[in-house]
C-alpha cells in the first residue's frame, strides 16, 4: 500500500502504486521486451495513421475554405454565435482531463490500476490540450490575429480584462498544458534512457540520449526524481480540479439562461473525468488486444476504472438532475421555459442523447459481468464519448437559441465546414498519439517495474517485496 | 574517475555489497538500478532529497507573481467600470493559484535536474546499458591501491561482472 508508510525508508515515496499484480509478468528484462515490441511499426498502424491524416486533411481544408470565405460558412447564426468550434472546445479539454487524473490524483490517493493505463493517459491529455487549443484560434475567424487572445498590456487598445473568464481560461488552458506536458516528459526520462541503451542507429541513440538528458539510473537520480514526481502531483491535483472550472466560468458568469449557475465548476469537473476515461478507454481497449498488453491492462484494471466511470456518470447525472431542481425550484420563468424547451421541445432530441449516453447506459456498469467485458466497455465509451459531445452541445446552444428576448429566438444547424473541422479535429488527435506510440513507451517501464518482485539470491534475504 | 564496477543481477545481493563496501569505507558509491528500489537507498542512506525547497521557492514567487501581474497591469491600463473596483482580489485568486501551479512545477523540475545532475554530457565511466535493463550496479570510486579490496567484495556477494573504470 502506501509507501510513504514504509517501515524502512519513510523518507522517499514510490513512483509507482504498489497494490496491484501482474502475475504473468515475471522480470524486468521481459517488461522491456513486451513493452518496446510496440514501437515496430505495422501495416494496421500505417492504416490508422492514413485514416488520421485524412480527417486531418479533410479538417484542414475545412479551415482553408472558412479563412478563404469567412466565418459565415461556418452555420453560425445570430444570437447563436458560439457553436461547433467552442462545443469542440470543451469537449477536447474534458478528455483532456483524465490524464492528469490518472497521473496525479490516482497517484497520491495511491490507485493501483493507474500504472499501466497513465502513460497513454497523459499522452492523450497532452494531445487533447493541443487540440482543444485550435479550436478558440478556429472561431475567431482572423486566425492570424491570434494572439490577441494573450492577455498583456499594448498599444492596441485592447487591454486585458483580468475579470474576464476568457482571460482566466487563457491562463488556465496554458498552464494545464505547460504541467501536463512536463509531467509526461519528466516521466519519459526514465524510459527514453532504456531506448538510449538498446538502440542500434547512432543517429538516434544520439538523440535519445539528448532527450534523456545523460539518465543514468543512479539511486542519487531516482531520489530527487520520486521526490519531485510527488510534487508534480500535487500541484497537479488542484489543477485538473481547477482547469475545468475556469472553463465552466466561460458560461456561469454570463447572464443568459442555462449558463448562469453556481453547479457548473463541479458538474464540468466530473463531465471532463467522464469523458476523459472514455477516451483512456477508447484507446486502451483496443491497443491491448493489438499489441498482446492483457497481462498489463488486465479485466481488474478495466473493472477499476469502470467504477470511477460509473461513480462520475451518476455525479454528472445528478448534476443534470439538479439542474432541473433548481429550475423549478428558483422559479424563474426564462429558466423553467428554457429546460422545458431543452428536453421537450426544439432542442428534445440532443438532450435525449446526451441524457441517453451519460445517464442511462452506464448504469449498466453495475453489473459486474459488463464491467469486466471489453467489448462492451469499448462500446460504451464510444457512447460516452458522443454523449459527452452533445452534453456541450446541450449547454451551448439551446441557451444561445432561446435568450431571455423572445424576437430573437433563433436556430442553429452545423454546415459541412463545422463537421469537417470537427473529423480533423480527431484526425490531429489520432495522428500525434499513433505517432508518440511508435516512437516511444506507451506505458511506464520504470514503474511496472517497481511493482514486480525483484531477483533474490536468497529468498529471504534483504527487501523482497 | 577511477573505480571498480560490479554489476548484479540479485538485488539483495547488491545491498549486501553496498553494506560491506561502506563498513570497509573502501569508496565512494554509486548505486544503478532500472527502478528505484527502497532497499537499496536504505542500504545507501542519503540524505533528504532537497527538491521541496525549490518547489516552495517556485510556488511562492509564482502567487506573488501572479497577483502582481493581475493588479499591476489592472492598475496601469484601467478598465473604469461604474461602482466597481478597478482592481479586485477575488477574481485574481486565479491568476495567482495558475501562475503558482505553473511556476511551482517548473522550479521542482529544474530542483530534481539540479540536484539529480542531469542533464550529463557523458556516461561512460561507471555506467552499463544492463541498469536500465534488468541489472544493479555498484560503481565503487576508489585509490588504485584499494581497488582489489573493492573488486574481492564486489565478487564476494555475487557479481556477475566485475570491471575496473577510468
Amino acid at each position: 500500500m502506501a509507501t510513504l508508510a514504509h517501515p524502512d525508508e519513510p523518507r522517499r515515496p514510490n513512483i509507482a502504486s504498489a497494490d496491484i499484480q501482474l502475475p504473468a509478468v515475471t522480470s524486468y528484462e521481459q517488461v522491456d521486451d513486451e513493452i518496446l515490441a510496440i514501437l515496430k511499426p505495422t501495416k494496421a498502424w500505417f492504416g490508422a495513421l492514413l485514416l488520421a491524416l485524412a480527417c486531418l486533411g479533410l479538417g484542414a481544408f475545412s479551415w482553408i475554405y472558412q479563412i478563404h470565405q469567412g466565418l459565415g460558412v461556418a452555420g453560425y447564426n445570430p444570437p447563436v454565435m458560439w457553436g461547433v468550434y467552442i462545443i469542440t472546445f470543451v469537449f477536447w479539454v474534458g478528455i483532456g482531463h483524465a490524464g492528469t487524473l490518472i497521473s496525479a490524483v490516482l497517484y497520491l490517493f495511491r490507485a493501483g490500476f493507474r500504472t499501466t493505463i497513465y502513460r497513454a493517459a497523459e499522452a492523450m491529455t497532452v494531445f487533447a490540450v493541443m487540440t482543444a487549443g485550435l479550436f478558440p484560434i478556429i472561431h475567431i475567424g482572423r486566425p492570424w490575429k491570434f494572439f490577441w487572445l494573450i492577455p498583456y498590456p499594448n498599444w492596441r487598445l485592447i487591454w486585458p480584462n483580468f475579470k474576464s473568464p476568457l482571460v482566466w481560461d487563457v491562463f488556465a488552458i496554458t498552464t494545464y498544458l505547460t504541467i501536463s506536458t512536463t509531467f509526461l516528459f519528466v516521466g519519459l526520462i526514465p524510459d527514453i534512457a532504456v531506448l538510449r541503451d538498446r538502440e542500434t542507429n547512432p543517429i538516434r541513440r544520439r538523440i535519445l540520449g539528448v532527450l534523456s538528458f545523460g539518465w543514468r539510473n543512479t539511486e542519487r537520480e531516482w531520489r530527487h526524481f520520486a521526490r519531485a514526481y510527488l510534487f508534480l502531483a500535487a500541484f497537479s491535483t488542484p489543477l485538473v480540479l481547477s482547469v475545468h472550472s475556469v472553463v465552466s466560468f466561460d458560461f456561469a458568469m454570463g447572464i443568459v439562461p442555462g449558463w448562469h449557475t453556481t453547479i457548473f465548476p463541479p458538474y464540468f469537473v466530473a463531465g471532463a473525468i467522464f469523458s476523459g476515461f472514455a477516451m483512456v478507454w477508447t484507446i486502451i481497449i483496443p491497443m491491448r488486444r493489438w499489441f498482446g498488453l492483457r497481462h498489463y491492462v488486465t479485466l481488474n484494471h478495466l473493472d477499476a476504472s469502470a467504477k470511477m466511470v460509473l461513480f462520475t456518470s451518476l455525479a454528472v447525472g445528478l448534476a443534470y438532475l439538479i439542474e432541473f431542481f433548481i429550475a423549478w425550484y428558483g422559479g424563474v420563468q426564462y429558466e423553467q421555459d428554457y429546460f422545458w424547451n431543452r428536453v421537450f421541445g426544439q432542442w428534445w432530441w440532443a438532450a435525449w442523447i446526451m441524457l441517453t449516453c451519460n445517464m442511462i447506459l452506464p448504469l449498466s456498469l453495475f453489473s459486474q459481468k459488463l464491467r469486466r467485458n471489453p467489448t462492451w466497455l469499448w462500446i460504451l465509451s464510444i457512447f460516452i464519448n458522443i454523449g459527452m459531445w452533445f452534453e456541450r452541445f446541450v449547454i451551448v446552444v439551446p441557451s444561445l437559441s432561446r435568450d431571455v428576448e423572445p424576437w430573437q429566438w433563433s436556430s442553429y444547424v452545423p454546415t459541412w465546414v463545422d463537421y469537417g473541422l470537427l473529423i480533423g479535429s480527431f484526425g490531429w488527435f489520432f495522428m500525434w498519439f499513433l505517432l508518440f506510440i511508435k516512437q516511444l513507451p506507451v506505458m511506464a517501464l520504470a514503474e511496472i517495474k517497481e511493482i514486480i518482485p525483484p531477483k533474490m539470491k536468497h529468498t529471504h534475504g534483504h527487501g523482497g517485496h | 574517475m577511477r573505480g571498480m564496477l560490479g554489476v548484479f543481477a540479485e538485488l539483495d545481493a547488491t545491498v549486501a555489497a553496498i553494506e560491506d563496501l561502506k563498513k570497509g569505507k573502501v569508496g565512494d558509491l554509486t548505486v544503478f538500478s532500472p527502478t528505484p528500489r527502497h532497499e537499496l537507498e536504505h542500504a545507501v542512506h542519503p540524505p533528504m532529497s532537497g527538491v521541496r525547497k525549490f518547489t516552495l521557492i517556485g510556488a511562492l514567487s509564482g502567487v506573488t507573481f501572479g497577483f502582481w501581474v493581475a493588479i499591476w497591469g489592472s492598475n496601469y491600463w484601467p478598465l473604469v467600470v461604474g461602482g466597481k473596483a478597478i482592481s479586485t482580489w477575488l477574481p485574481y485568486v486565479v491568476f495567482g493559484f495558475e501562475v503558482m501551479v505553473m511556476v511551482g512545477a517548473l522550479s521542482t523540475v529544474f530542483g530534481m535536474f539540479y540536484l539529480a545532475g542531469i542533464p550529463r554530457l557523458t556516461m561512460t565511466v561507471g555506467y552499463d546499458p544492463r541498469f536500465s535493463y534488468g541489472s544493479y550496479g555498484i560503481f565503487c570510486e576508489c585509490a588504485p591501491e584499494r581497488q582489489a579490496e573493492a573488486e574481492a567484495i564486489l565478487r564476494r556477494h555475487g557479481a556477475v561482472e566485475v570491471r575496473g573504470e577510468r
